[in-house]
């Protein structure tokens, strides 16, 4: 998969999962961070994130802190499924 | 002022199928969590450590005479501590069905300890439908209330973690508001795949036995048990064993996250600190914390912040969750008991498997059995939602 | 032990929340009577979207309420088991996922006592803060805990609500359970049913009540609970209630009987009406709100109202016609599955 279409997909994904209502996917920003001041993600989103890579990508996050590495924005998730999808 | 005073207990826990069973146990230091072995049905069943009451639902039934369909192993926890209870202090029949006698209990999961019989029959399956009247919560109470014909206040509540500890504190408001004169008050909960799986989710369940107050600790072991105590007026105790006074109860909202406490335990030390104003007790005057210290990275941090900025200079104090798991909706009826024997019996139990302080705080536990002079306890609870409760046990 | 009800507001399967008109009545749909949701306001302390239904019609319900500069000196809610459809969410999961990598949003939304900490959130309100579950008198227990906080603290003033929804898992355990009905019945023949189980209902009432008289929609004069399953002693515990709470002089005005089509219930109400003079009007509201287990708190929402705020008792309520000539004290009279019930004397304040 392309990687803009990767993260077109994400963005459809993080809504969907996350229950983002009031957002499309034409809000959120590649870089915009998840956390913090961007979206306003919180430490439930990111322990809920890590179960979309799980059961979307196949991708196994054991420690939560690893996981704030990957849950930076679209993009460092997009990266870190390139690198180690298996979906 | 007509004291509130503690005349009958009865608990099961991991350690011990009754007071004198888990009194032993915090004597010789001897914990309940076992990692596999037990007869919990769940895939985590051998991974993951637990607090588990080695008794089978089957097992339960029979030995507490339950023949009746839809009985649930949280209500035959229950019912096993209330029997205990009710015996100990001695409270007859006709007092039990009196209108002035109360019942509180305080469950998190209920009829929710059967999640694969709901699943059935919430799909498809109307044929098996012997547990479909006691999913909720109010089926524990509502079946000790049954068997004993309690007539007055029957209550459940459920504010997660704190639950049973509200309910003593609401006991104790019926009382000296005149609408009972005495109380059963308490809690139950038992393993179930539904907190269990909630609490994984969350990523706070330690793969090893918990390590309250810990640097390294991993998280939180869940347990399962009741608790009750029979609380009266002191005037209707004349001839009775008295155990202990419960002198003081604050309630108080953390008003912050869902799941975690604020970094400086706003919730937690208001609820300290009301339970001592209504006890008119001052900081020193306590000489034993049961502290909630369920051994997860926010909880014993904050708790030990919020202790703290109100004691100063900590008395002793101990988390018991290493021996029996954190028993959510009983864990404050179980940690009172325990709270009430450090009174009775003046002496402390260790907190297990501690073994260096959290860094920037450098607070150290109790780390052995000993005998202690000791007036005032208090026991803290903090839950889900910031709900947060202390109580405040006194020697009589 | 008393209070003065001093806001109430509702949202329910009819026109009771914002601009209220209960005289046109909303139907059911496939024997469940939804709660008319408003657009609700941007929540601070946590977004919309982690709300489980009973929270967000909770929250939206209270929002009004708070909107004074004292917060309440407490949060008092009464609820069966709400956020049982995000409950029912994740016990699902633990099935067919096999308890592997499951979300924890389902699992933190579906316990009761999000209502009350979420509205804790939202009013930064570090109070006295419980969540009663006890079924069909959650509600109830959620009043005498106000009340005993008032009776302890007289200044205070508390939030009190009851809260439950429908939620796909309840409908279907409570429908197995014998509790609904099984055939199609719409809610403006409830009445008419001879068999068994009502109608499935849900909402969200708050109020905010306190030991002062000054400027009060209506009094809770009395409340009691009772626990059995004959209508012998049921009525002599009404009777009795009655006789003990009711100033000399004074008579019941209006009886709100919570009434639900269910052919095993229709006893314990028909033995309380039998109790109050025949000139005594009888209203019923379950075929507004549907049988739930704190629907006792929509009927306090409406004495309230009829009481101090001049709203009219629709016909459509009305059993029997009766005498009104000025309405005073109010009498509820709720069962929930028939061994718990519970009368609430609602009255005028002069």
């Amino acid at each position: 998969m392309e990687t803009a279409e990767l993260k077109e997909k994400l963005k459809v994904q993080i809504i969907q999962f996350l229950n983002l209502t009031d957002l499309t996917p034409a809000d959120i920003k590649d870089d915009e961070p998840l956390f913090g001041d961007g979206l306003g993600l919180d430490s439930i989103d990111s322990l809920e994130l890590i179960v979309l890579l799980k059961r979307e990508y196949g991708i196994n996050i054991q420690d939560p802190k690893e996981g704030r590495k990957v849950l930076v924005d679209v993009n460092t998730m997009a990266e870190y499924i390139k690198a180690n999808g298996q979906k | 002022m007509n004291r509130i005073v503690v005349t009958g207990m009865g608990v099961i826990s991991a350690i011990g199928h009754s007071v004198q069973e888990n009194h032993a146990a915090l004597v010789s230091g001897k914990t309940g969590i076992i990692k596999g072995g037990g007869n919990f049905p769940s895939r985590y069943a051998g991974l993951l450590p637990f607090g588990e009451v080695l008794i089978n639902t089957d097992e339960l039934k029979i030995k507490l005479n339950v023949t009746q369909p839809g009985v649930t192993r949280t209500t035959l926890l229950a019912l096993h501590a209330f029997n205990e209870a009710i015996a100990d202090a001695g409270l007859t029949v006709d007092e039990l069905s009196a209108h002035d006698t109360a019942l509180v209990g305080a469950t998190t999961v209920g009829g929710m300890c059967l999640t694969d019989e709901l699943y059935a029959n919430t799909h498809g399956d109307t044929e098996n439908i012997e547990y479909v009247k006691s999913f909720d919560y109010a089926s524990v109470n509502l079946f000790i209330q049954n068997r004993y014909n309690i007539t007055g206040v029957v209550n459940t509540m459920n504010t997660a973690c704190s639950s049973s500890a509200n309910a003593i504190m609401y006991g104790c408001r019926l009382i000296k508001t005149g609408l009972a004169s005495r109380v059963i008050v308490g809690g139950a909960d038992s393993l179930a795949k539904f907190t269990v799986n909630g609490f994984n989710a969350l990523r706070i369940l330690s793969d090893e036995a918990c390590t309250p107050f810990d640097q390294n600790r991993k998280g939180l072991n869940l347990g399962e048990g009741a608790a009750f105590l029979v609380l009266e007026k002191e005037s209707d105790a004349a001839g009775k064993k008295i155990y202990a006074q419960v002198s003081g109860y604050g309630n108080a909202n953390d008003a912050y996250h869902p799941s975690s406490l604020s970094p400086e335990g706003d919730g937690p030390y208001l609820a300290m600190k009301s339970a001592l104003d209504s006890a008119g007790l001052k900081p020193a005057d306590i000489d034993f914390i049961n502290a909630h210290g369920t051994g997860t990275e926010n909880n014993d941090e904050v708790e030990s912040r919020a202790m703290l900025n109100l004691f100063g200079t900590l008395p002793n104090f101990a988390s018991t969750k290493g021996f029996t798991g954190h028993t959510l909706g009983a864990a404050s009826a179980i940690e009172a008991v325990y709270s009430v024997l450090n009174i009775d019996r003046q002496e402390l139990y260790p907190n297990l498997n501690f073994s260096q302080p959290i860094a920037d705080i450098g607070l150290q536990p109790v780390l052995d059995h000993r005998p202690a002079a000791i007036t005032h306890v208090m026991s803290n609870s903090f839950g889900f939602g910031g709900n947060c409760t202390s109580l405040v046990f006194s020697k009589p | 032990m008393m209070f003065y009800i001093h806001k109430a507001a509702c949202i329910s399967p009819q026109q009771t929340f914002g601009d209220i008109d209960i005289e046109q009545l909303h139907l059911s749909v496939d024997n469940k009577l939804y709660a008319i949701e408003p657009k609700y306001p941007h929540f601070n302390g946590n977004a919309l979207r982690r709300m489980s239904k009973s929270t967000r019609m909770g929250s939206g319900a209270a929002l009004p309420l708070l909107a004074d500069e004292a917060k309440p000196d407490g949060i008092i809610i009464g609820t069966q088991v709400s956020g049982m459809e995000e409950n029912g969410k994740f016990l699902n999961q633990i099935i067919e996922y096999n308890e592997d990598m499951l979300t924890p949003g389902s699992f933190v939304q579906g316990t009761p006592n999000t209502i009350s900490s979420q509205i804790a959130l939202i009013n930064n309100n570090k109070n006295y803060n419980l969540t009663h579950v006890h079924r069909g008198l959650a509600f109830e227990n959620a009043v005498i805990d106000a009340a005993m906080l008032i009776n302890e603290n007289p200044g205070h003033t508390y939030l009190l609500g009851g809260v439950d929804e429908i939620s796909a898992n309840n409908y279907t355990l409570d429908t197995l359970g014998g509790w609904f009905k099984k055939e199609a019945c719409q809610n403006d023949e409830l009445y008419n049913s001879t068999t068994n189980g009502s109608l499935s209902g849900e909402g969200a009432t708050m109020f905010t009540v306190s030991g002062s008289k000054t400027g009060a929609l209506a009094k809770l004069t009395a409340i009691t609970t009772i626990h059995s399953t004959d209508t012998v002693i049921v009525r002599e515990r009404i009777k009795s209630f009655i006789s003990q709470n009711l100033p000399n002089g004074e008579k019941i005005d209006l009886l709100l009987s919570g009434e639900n089509g269910d052919a095993r219930t229709l006893p314990f109400y028909l033995a309380c009406e039998t109790l109050l003079d025949n000139q005594v009007p009888v209203a019923r509201f379950k075929h507004m709100c549907g049988e739930y287990p704190t629907a006792s708190s929509f009927a306090l929402w409406l004495a309230s109202n009829f009481l101090g705020n001049g709203l009219n008792v629709p016909q459509h309520m009305l059993k029997k016609q009766g005498d009104f000539n000025g309405v005073k004290n109010i009498l509820i009279y709720n069962t929930h599955k028939m061994g718990q019930h519970s009368c609430v004397l609602v009255s005028l304040v002069e």
